[in-house]
């Protein structure tokens, strides 16, 4: 996203927040397949998602790209939910972005506190 | 019951959100109303008491529909197409199918401002346009002259008239000749009548569903 440079970091934030949040969404269904209410707990609790209606576009893209497989299972306590499950490729996204995530904080870790020091 | 307005609120938050989904692809635009409706569904089993204020703060929690929508068109790659204005295509397409039918059909089929089903309709209704109406009623003509008074005589030699027979039309000769005056100004009507039609289904502003790469 070539236009996060222009608008101010407060935005930039937020971007990165919605960027990160795909692969978020990913992780919490990586051990077990989860319905989305079910993940807008979890999720409600870190302040990665304000707006709860936004996760049922993005689980749509997730699914779309083949990242996440869908299954409609009965409930004993409400209605039928859909289930998200990581597929073969969702993992191996999870999996780079994790790589990505870890140096890409590494680095602007390293990098602030060497600018705290001086 | 406390929640009397339950109802009222959701049907009036899907009915918002189908409203700012409305360009969105089709499938897409049922599929977020699915999954919010079945999100509501699951939100109110979960209330210990339903009030109008906690389905009040499901909704909200939920999000303003057209700040879903437009998450969702950034999410999947989704332009908002600038509604579609009919101009001077349509005009010709509408103008021309009566009298150069070929020229208004292609028209007609290349405007996104019509639906298939009114395409299909102003293809064949058109009848051709009148160039073709007319060379048909020409052969028409010659195939089955209109019957009437018809005299039977002659001349003789000299140039007196020797027979003068004159008969009246029988009555299946009138309803036959009702139905030909009749069927000729349908013939004549119906291409103008198609034209008029198309104007009136032109989607004034429509939307185009489309999506980016």
């Amino acid at each position: 996203m070539c236009y996060i440079a222009g608008v101010p970091a407060d935005g930039l934030v937020s971007q990165m927040r919605r960027g990160a949040l795909e692969y978020c969404v990913m992780a919490l269904i990586q051990q077990t397949p989860r319905y989305a209410f079910d993940m807008i707990e979890a999720l409600g609790q870190t302040g990665m998602l304000t707006t709860e209606g936004t996760l049922y576009p993005l689980l749509s893209r997730l699914r779309r790209d083949g990242l996440v497989r869908t299954e409609w299972r009965e409930s004993t306590d409400g209605p039928p939910r859909r289930y998200y499950e990581l597929t073969a490729e969702g993992r191996r996204a999870l999996t780079a972005f994790r790589n990505e995530w870890t140096s890409f904080r590494g680095a602007v870790d390293g990098i602030l506190k060497e600018a705290t020091k001086s | 019951m406390t929640a009397p307005h339950a109802d009222q609120l959701i049907d009036g938050y899907l009915a918002r959100l189908r409203a700012a989904a409305a360009d969105l692809p089709r499938a897409t635009q049922q599929e977020l109303i699915d999954d919010m409706s079945a999100h509501v569904a699951e939100a109110r089993s979960r209330e210990a008491e339903e009030t109008d204020a906690t389905i009040l703060n499901i909704l909200d929690r939920l999000g303003e529909p057209n700040v879903v929508v437009a998450d969702a068109r950034d999410r999947l790659g989704l332009k908002a197409e600038p509604a579609y204005r009919p101009g001077l295509l349509e005009i010709a397409a509408v103008v021309l199918l009566p009298f150069i039918w070929v020229v208004g059909v292609i028209l007609l089929w290349v405007s996104p401002a019509w639906k298939v089903r009114d395409k299909i309709i102003g293809s064949i209704f058109s009848l051709g346009g009148y160039p073709f109406i007319f060379i048909l009623g020409v052969y028409a003509g010659h195939a089955v002259a209109p019957r009437g008074y018809s005299c039977g005589g002659g001349v003789d030699s000299n140039g007196n008239v020797i027979q003068a027979v004159c008969t009246g039309p029988s009555v299946l000769d009138v309803i036959g000749n009702v139905l030909g005056v009749v069927a000729v100004i349908v013939l004549f009507l119906l291409p103008v009548l198609t034209a008029g039609y198309l104007a009136l289904r032109l989607r004034w502003g429509r939307r185009l569903e489309t999506a980016a790469a």
